[in-house]
């Protein structure tokens, strides 16, 4: 395989972004490396699954939080735990692995049920009704008390996953002294990305793979082909879909408590961001795109903290924001294609 | 369930002249611009800076003063302020999109961006404190059968007196027929003798002006917020949508009814103790008007699948 310059000069930006975290943390790099490389890993596999959506299908899906809603809560729910104002236990639950297929799958239903009428609507409507719809489903958690544990949120479910944890983890985490949980979690979110990836690529090359990237370029060709065309593009929206439901799981096993909050219209941006940083219609991309994408926002927040000594921590956590949004913009401007993407296979107009 | 009328009547309005901004701004340019909501809230902040006493001391990292100007100046101060601003937007950032023929798709995803840029720095620089115009408190009255205070039935009355002018002028003007050909077609328009940039220009700033007074109406009922129009952003969609994207009239038709669905589904049996899903059922609404009648109430017919 030939490696291109595009794939180079992303490693290098990878590297020097992960160098730059050293440099500017004289102290506690390690620890500050853990967790921004946890949510980089959980975030990519979210990125991964938009762009399947976006970059392979070219379908304008603005909920992707709600796709990871839905793996989330289902998982979670499935398995022993606590929830809601009195923190009502419910000890009895499904292992991990079995709630967690569980989760996927609810996430590609989700995934269908939203596609089967949406799917026929032009770009920008499809976009508005995606992110209609991750409103009503947040909405509808947070309001459904008696289920989800509403705005008390879930509590005491990471044991979960945690009690799979091998030995190695805590000796390690032990001699570079940081959470050997949060170490687990991460490990866990970058092998789920090696495992997609890989299954990602197998399915690139095969027919079907070519049949969803003609949809993207000519939808009325693919149909002329004898192809299903509304059919393929259910399936990369259920694919996507169970792709952001695993992360989903993985996001709230690194906060240890599950809110509605966090699954807000920001949540699909920031993988926007991280997606189109990456380079729309790869694979890979997200992965890189991702690393970098959480060191600007790790070290954000501390340059927020020297610049602005008024700021509360309100404020503070909004510079990030302040910088996704611009970093969107820019790169929607200035390199559609992201770091590694191809221009001609960005879908950029109204079809 | 009557007993929300009141309040529906208030949010439709806010809803209303919103709608009828976003719609004229996608008629003429095709633009579905998710910024709009931060138009509507600079509306609110801009009027809390110029009105709100010299003591005041919270905008601006508590480190500025508010300028204590008079409350009815301070309003067409904020409105001028964002015509400006949406000026600004167009010469310095969507005219070169649209000069160097960036898809409709990608200015969408631009327009998000600028979205979470502008909102932020909304709180970085206003603070994320609820906060309310310097205006005295009023009791609620009754009119005819709804309940509302005398200040807000006045937004009511202004609202809808400053649609029917701007709709009006959109209809028998000049300008306004001049709108619907860059609409219809720029190249043609352009032809024809028409400036389509000065046109569009002149539809960023009506349409920013239009939004900025929603966002005066919203704090005026409510109160000041950074995210104010984020939050209600979609209900604008929803208002836009049912009324029939483009259309004006619709638009206004469409965010009453939408304001007042909202208000009213409040009193629903099955709503009881879930006041919190009430935006739900607009959203709901909007989906499936999209899925069925895509063109909305008063919309023409145009392919959107």
């Amino acid at each position: 395989m030939k490696i291109s310059n595009k794939f180079l000069f992303a490693v290098f930006l990878t590297g020097f972004s992960i160098y730059l975290v050293f440099a500017l943390n004289p102290e506690g790099a390690s620890r500050i490396l853990l967790n921004l490389l946890t949510f980089a890993g959980i975030y990519g596999l979210s990125a991964i699954g938009l762009n399947v959506h976006f970059g392979w299908t070219g379908l304008l899906n603005f909920g992707h939080a709600s796709f990871m809603g839905v793996g989330a809560y289902v998982t979670l729910l499935l398995m022993p735990h606590a929830a809601g104002r009195e923190g009502e236990i419910t000890s009895t639950g499904l292992p991990f692995i079995v709630a967690l297929i569980i989760g996927i799958l609810s996430a590609a239903l989700f995934g269908l049920l939203l596609g089967l009428p949406a799917i026929r609507l032009r770009g920008d409507y499809l976009a508005i009704v995606t992110i209609a719809a991750a409103e009503i489903f947040r909405l509808l958690v947070r309001d459904l008390e008696s289920i989800t544990g509403g705005v008390y949120g879930i509590i005491n479910y990471t044991e979960n996953l945690q009690k799979y944890r091998p030995n190695f983890i805590n000796n390690f985490s032990e001699s570079l002294e940081f959470s050997p949980s949060q170490a687990w979690v991460c490990l866990v979110a970058w092998v789920s990305i090696l495992f997609t990836v890989l299954f990602l690529k197998r399915l690139n090359n095969s027919p079907w793979g070519r049949a969803l990237r003609a949809v993207r370029e000519d939808e009325d060709a693919v149909r002329a082909m004898g192809k299903n065309a509304v059919w393929l593009k259910l399936q990369s929206f259920m694919l996507g879909a169970g792709i952001a439901g695993l992360s989903g799981v993985l996001l709230a096993f690194n906060y240890g408590s599950l809110e509605t909050t966090v699954f807000v219209p920001l949540l699909t941006f920031y993988v926007w961001a991280i997606m189109i940083l990456g380079g729309v219609g790869t694979i890979t991309g997200p992965i890189f795109g991702s690393i970098i994408f959480w060191v600007i926002i790790s070290e954000t927040d501390r340059l927020a903290f020297i610049l602005f000594e008024n700021a509360n921590g309100q404020q503070l956590a909004g510079v990030r924001f302040l910088l996704v949004g611009l970093l969107i913009m820019a790169l929607m401007i200035f390199r559609p294609s992201g770091l590694l993407g191809k221009k001609e296979e960005l879908l950029l107009d109204v079809k | 369930m009557l007993d929300q009328l009141g309040n529906g009547l208030l949010l439709g309005i806010i809803i209303s002249v919103a709608s009828v901004a976003l719609s004229l701004l996608y008629g003429v340019t095709r633009i579905v611009n998710f910024a709009h909501g931060e138009i509507i809230a600079l509306g609110a902040i801009m009027t809390l800076f110029f009105s709100s006493p010299v003591d005041y001391r919270v905008l601006f990292l508590d480190k500025y003063s508010p300028l204590g100007y008079n409350f009815a100046l301070s309003c067409i101060l904020a409105v001028i302020v964002c015509g400006l601003f949406g000026a600004l937007l167009e010469v310095c950032l969507f005219r070169p999109l649209r000069k160097g023929n960036v898809g409709n798709i990608a200015v969408l995803v631009v327009t998000i961006g600028l979205s979470i840029f502008i909102r932020h720095l909304y709180l970085l620089f206003a603070t994320g404190k609820v906060q309310d115009f310097p205006l005295e408190l009023q009791r609620r009255q009754t009119y005819l059968f709804f309940d509302m205070t005398p200040r807000n039935l006045n937004v009511l009355i202004a609202g809808i007196v400053v649609m029917l002018i701007f709709g009006f002028l959109l209809t028998y003007t000049r300008l306004g027929k001049a709108m619907r050909a860059v609409r219809d077609s720029e190249e043609l328009s352009s032809v024809s003798g028409i400036n389509s940039d000065n046109i569009i220009l002149i539809t960023w700033i009506s349409s920013s002006m239009l939004a900025g007074l929603a966002g005066i109406f919203q704090a005026i009922i409510n109160d000041v917020r950074w995210n104010m129009g984020f939050l209600i952003l979609l209900l604008i969609f929803a208002g836009t949508v049912l009324g029939g994207i483009g259309t004006s009239f619709g638009a206004m038709v469409g965010g009453f009814l939408i304001g007042i669905l909202v208000q009213v589904s409040v009193g629903l049996p099955f709503m009881e103790g879930h006041t919190e899903a009430k935006n739900a059922v607009a959203l709901a609404i909007m989906i499936l008007i999209l899925l069925f009648r895509p063109q909305g109430i008063f919309g023409q017919k145009e392919r959107i699948s």
